[in-house]
Formats: structure tokens, sequence, C-alpha cells
């Protein structure tokens, strides 16, 4: 509807430019247009494309040039799969705490930060630090902070009298899995704070204080004035934490590689394992596939759930 | 007057809390670097970093392959912002600015790239690389890189123009100038803020980008920081020390540059990976 509005009005628009200026022709979008989208074509779209053929044929990382096409075999042997349900699960639970955790802590800490006070600025910025720090320098200094021997966690876990037994955190199938989650949200909340934060401070503070004057208790001037300006920044944020924590890779991979015995295997993981340890492209893909469609219907679903909300309200 | 108080003391040592949880770690980074072999393994952890013991930043650097990684990232992350933001402007210029036959397609694919990840990419990429005999080289992790960064980058710099009102535009065609002339006079300083914060962001994806570049590079000379980096995990040859001095320096100008251009990188993030 909207997307309709828009480009009739720049329509309109493009129109009186025209014949404003008899240079730009219909076709100076295009010339604009073109590089980025020949190079979206060829580094994206036809490798995209290329991955969903392999998906339906066996190729071996070892001879990638001969296919054979196999159908829906690799995704009923994947569905068929113990060990697949298993990754699915995982990648679940990964998904929805990473969401939760990163979008529950980053209201908490957004609001803590969003009464003034001295220093605000200062401990705004340090707080960004996490999200800053790249992946790859988070997993290791994760890496020797929970080192089984010398980590700083485990002797501080040891001293606190709630040690792990043998302190290998990452190689203990029950304790790995919450640490990659600590971790990854460890590094996320910063994120979703800074933006709740400014989506705090469109909250009006003369509604706020209205409501404090009729005598509402603070929990109810939350629920009927605060969280109703803020819930749309909290479904965006809630669905890009989703497709960010089903592409996340690099962090799982350098810190347990799906491990042990698959208990940190998100499909991402599961599907670099099959393509360069196993060397099997084809249901690789397969795996792969799984995953982009899960972020699909996530994206898809989300867009129709907020039109109709749109609809209800009007 | 009591329970206000209470509550502020909360507030503030919930603060530092805060600030505690977020900071420590690249703290520990710096303790760790910072710290003498007797002091990593005694028994009793050491708390604050041993500062006589600076030289192992030199060290690291002295050593060479460090040196050289970094080296190597420098080129690979100037060279992504430079083609990426190439790229994002004309594109974001032509979404923002004009409607044409297969613009809702190109606004869908700029969202649809964001859900692809780069392990699901790397096989086909890996074969049209060979191909085109972009293995083991910078140039082509540049390439690969632009890509991955580009949906962003056009889609912040879009909103940027948006914000721009037209009648400026108009008046500079009425003076006969071409559409490119217009973009690059007129809407690429206004949009300056914006373009420096798709930098910081193209800068540093290309900056810690490990999958492309660990599947990509063979020649050690030619690897990134990121390879570099994660290869001292679960290795046991290097110091600690020397491994942690590495990665700070790694981490250090993404962490200063972010908190420059936070508040523009923010915005611009949530916008352009929902709105469209």
């Amino acid at each position: 509807m909207t997307v309709l509005k828009q480009q009739q009005t720049s329509g309109s628009r493009s129109e009186t430019r025209r014949r404003g200026s008899p240079r730009g022709s219909k076709w100076t979008p295009y010339l604009f247009l073109a590089p980025a989208a020949v190079f979206i074509l060829v580094f994206q779209v036809v490798p995209l494309v290329q991955e969903i053929f392999l998906s339906f044929t066996r190729t071996s990382l070892l001879n990638p040039t001969r296919s054979t096409w196999v159908g829906l075999d690799n995704f009923t042997r994947v569905f068929g799969d113990e060990d697949f349900h298993r990754t699915l699960l995982t990648t679940f639970i990964y998904v929805i705490v990473c969401v939760a955790g990163s979008v529950g802590s980053g209201l908490a800490v957004a609001l803590l930060l969003n009464k003034g006070f001295r220093g605000r600025g200062w401990a705004r910025a340090l707080v960004t630090i996490p999200w800053a720090a790249p992946g790859i320098a988070v997993a290791l200094i994760a890496t020797w902070m929970l080192n089984p021997d010398y980590g700083i966690v485990n002797r501080f876990l040891d001293a606190v009298g709630l040690g792990v037994p043998g302190g290998a955190i990452l190689d203990s199938p029950k304790y790995a899995l919450p640490a990659i989650l600590a971790t990854t949200i460890w590094q996320l909340f910063p994120f979703t704070s800074v933006v709740l934060l400014s989506a705090l401070q469109s909250v009006p503070a003369d509604l706020t204080e209205a409501a404090t004057v009729d005598g509402a208790g603070r929990w109810w001037t939350f629920r009927a004035v605060t969280w109703q300006v803020i819930k749309p920044t909290i479904g965006l944020l809630a669905i890009l934490m989703t497709i960010w924590s089903l592409r996340r890779f690099e962090l799982i991979w350098l810190m347990t590689k799906g491990g042990p015995v698959g208990a940190t295997e998100t499909l991402v993981i599961d599907l670099y394992s099959e393509a360069f340890d196993s060397k099997q492209l084809g249901s690789a893909a397969a795996i792969g596939m799984v995953g982009v469609v899960v972020s699909l219907i996530v994206v898809a679903g989300s867009r129709f759930v907020a039109r109709a909300a749109e609809r209800e309200a009007r | 007057m009591r329970p206000l108080r209470i509550g502020l003391t909360l507030r503030i040592l919930g603060v530092l809390v805060v600030l505690g949880v977020a900071v420590f770690p690249l703290y520990w980074m710096i303790v760790t670097a910072l710290s003498s072999n007797s002091d990593l393994f005694a028994a009793k952890a050491r708390l604050v970093p041993d500062v006589s013991q600076f030289g192992v930043f030199i060290d690291a650097l002295a050593e060479g392959k460090a040196l050289g990684w970094l080296r190597n990232s420098l080129v690979i992350a100037v060279g992504t912002t430079v083609l990426s933001i190439g790229l994002g402007i004309p594109l974001g210029y032509a979404l923002s600015r004009f409607s044409f036959w297969g613009k809702a397609v190109v606004s869908v694919l700029l969202l649809f790239t964001q859900m692809l990840p780069e392990a699901l990419m790397v096989v086909p990429l890996f074969s049209l690389f060979r191909r085109f005999g972009l293995l083991d080289s910078l140039t082509g992790l540049i390439l690969v890189n632009s890509a991955f960064v580009l949906p962003i980058v056009a889609l912040i710099l879009k909103g940027a123009i948006d914000g721009i009102p037209r009648a400026l535009e108009e008046s500079a065609r009425v003076d006969g100038a071409r559409p490119l002339t217009v973009l690059t006079r007129i809407n690429v300083p206004l949009i300056a803020p914006s373009i420096a914060a798709t930098a910081v962001i193209a800068f540093f994806h290309a900056w810690n980008e490990y999958v492309f570049a660990v599947t990509f590079i063979f020649t050690p000379g030619k690897q990134p920081a990121s390879v570099g980096i994660a290869n001292f995990i679960g290795e046991l040859g290097t110091p600690i020390q020397t491994v942690m001095a590495v990665a700070f320096m790694f981490t250090l100008p993404a962490v200063v540059f972010y908190l420059f251009a936070q508040r523009h990188v923010v915005a611009g993030m949530t916008a352009g990976a929902v709105k469209g």
C-alpha cells in the first residue's frame, strides 16, 4: 500500500523532473544503478542460484565439477537424520535465547541510562565497547577467560564455590552452549540498548508525568505509556537479532567448532562442517537452505503481523 | 527524601555493574598482555596490568608477522570501504530519487541478501573465484566483502538522501546541471555524516571478516589479522601475552572509531536493515 503510494508520488515528481531537465532520460536511474546491480548479481545472486542447484545434487568437495542430480534426496536424508534434529533444536534454543537475552538486557540497560546523571555520556560510550570489538577478538578473549587451568572465570567460580569440575566449560556438553550464549549476548546488548535508548528518548515526557500526577504507579506508567512507544522498536530488534543469530558463524566456530558432541552445533556450523569436513557440498547446501528459509519465514511473517496490527489500529 | 536516595544509589550501582561487565573482557586482554609469566600462572590471579611489561607490544610488532597481518587487513578494509561507498552512493541515489521498472525487485533483493550467511556462500564463491583467478588475492577479498556490505551501505545512504529536500536539487537542475553533477555537488556534501558512518561500517566489516579470508587465502604472507589471530586459538606455541597484545592492537581501532560514529552507525543500521 504505502509502497504503491510512494511510487505514485515520486513518479509524478520525476515526470516534472524530466520535463524540467532534458538531459535526464528514463535511462538515468539505470545508469546510477548498473554498477551496484552487476556487482550484487555476480557476487550474491549467481552464487546463491548455484548453491540452490547444489542442494539438489550429490557433489563432493574433492571433485566439485561433477554433480549428480538427486532431486530432494538431500533434504529427505537431512530431515531423517537424528543429529540434524538436534541441530535444529540447538539453533532454535540459540536464536530464542539470543533474542530474548539481548533485547531484555538491552532494555534494562537502556532504562538505567535513560535518566540523566553526571557522566551519562561516558557510560553510554563505554557500554558500546562489546559491540564494537571484532568477533575474532571476542572469541579469543572469551576462550582465554574460560581456560580450564588459568582462566579468570574458573578462578572466580572456584573462589565462590561454584566451580565446574575440571573447569573445562567449553568442553562440557552441559555448559558449552550457555557459555557461547553468554558471550553472544555480551556482544549484542550494547546494540539493543543504544537503539532502545533512543526510542525511550522519544517517549513524551509530559505523558509519563501526567500518568504519575494521576497517581499511576511506575509499573503501570511503563506499561501504558513507555511500552506502547517502544513496542515497534522491540519488534524490529527481535527480527534483526533473529537474522543475525541465524547467520552467526565465527564466534561459535572458533570457540567450540560446534562441539562437544554437537552441543553447540547451529545450522551454519553444521553446514560448514558438512562442506569442509565431510566434503558433502550437496547436503551442506540443503542445510544452508533450511536456515535461509527460516530467516525468510521470520521476516515475511513479522511483516504480515505488523501489517495486520496496522489495519487493526485503523 | 529517603526512598529517592535509595533509588539513586541502586541506579548508580546498576550502571557501575553494567560498565564493569561491558569493559572487563577488554580490560582483561590488556592485563593478560601486560603480565609476567610468574603472575600469569600463579595460584592467585593478578588483577591489574604490570606496566613494566609494556615491551610485549613492541616485541609483538617487531616479530614482523603481526605487522604484515595488520597491513593486509588495512588494505582489504580500505579497498572495501572505497568500493562499497563508490557503488552505494549511486545506488542509494537511484532508489531515493527515481521511480523505475524493477525498483521493488532491487529493494527486496537488498533486504534478502542480508539474510545470507557467509558460510553458505563460501562454496559457490570459491568456485567462482577459482574461475576468475581471484583466489589467494587481497583483491578477491575486497570484491566479496564489498558485495556483502553493499546492501546496508546503500540503504543507509538512500535514507540519508531521502532526508534532503528536493528543492535544493531542482534549483541546480534549472541551472542545467546533469544528474551526476547534482549528485556529486549537492547531495554528497550534504550526506557527509552518513557517508562517514557507512565508511566505519564498511571498514570494520572487512577488518573483522574471517570466513572468506580463511578459505580464500593460502599464502601465509597474505593473511589478514582476523585469520592470524584466529589461528592463535588452540595453538600453544606463541606466548599468551604476545597473542593478547596483537589482539588488542587489532581491537583498538574498531572500538575507537565506533565510539566516534556510534549514533549514526546505530541509527543507520536499524533504519537500513528493516525499513528499506
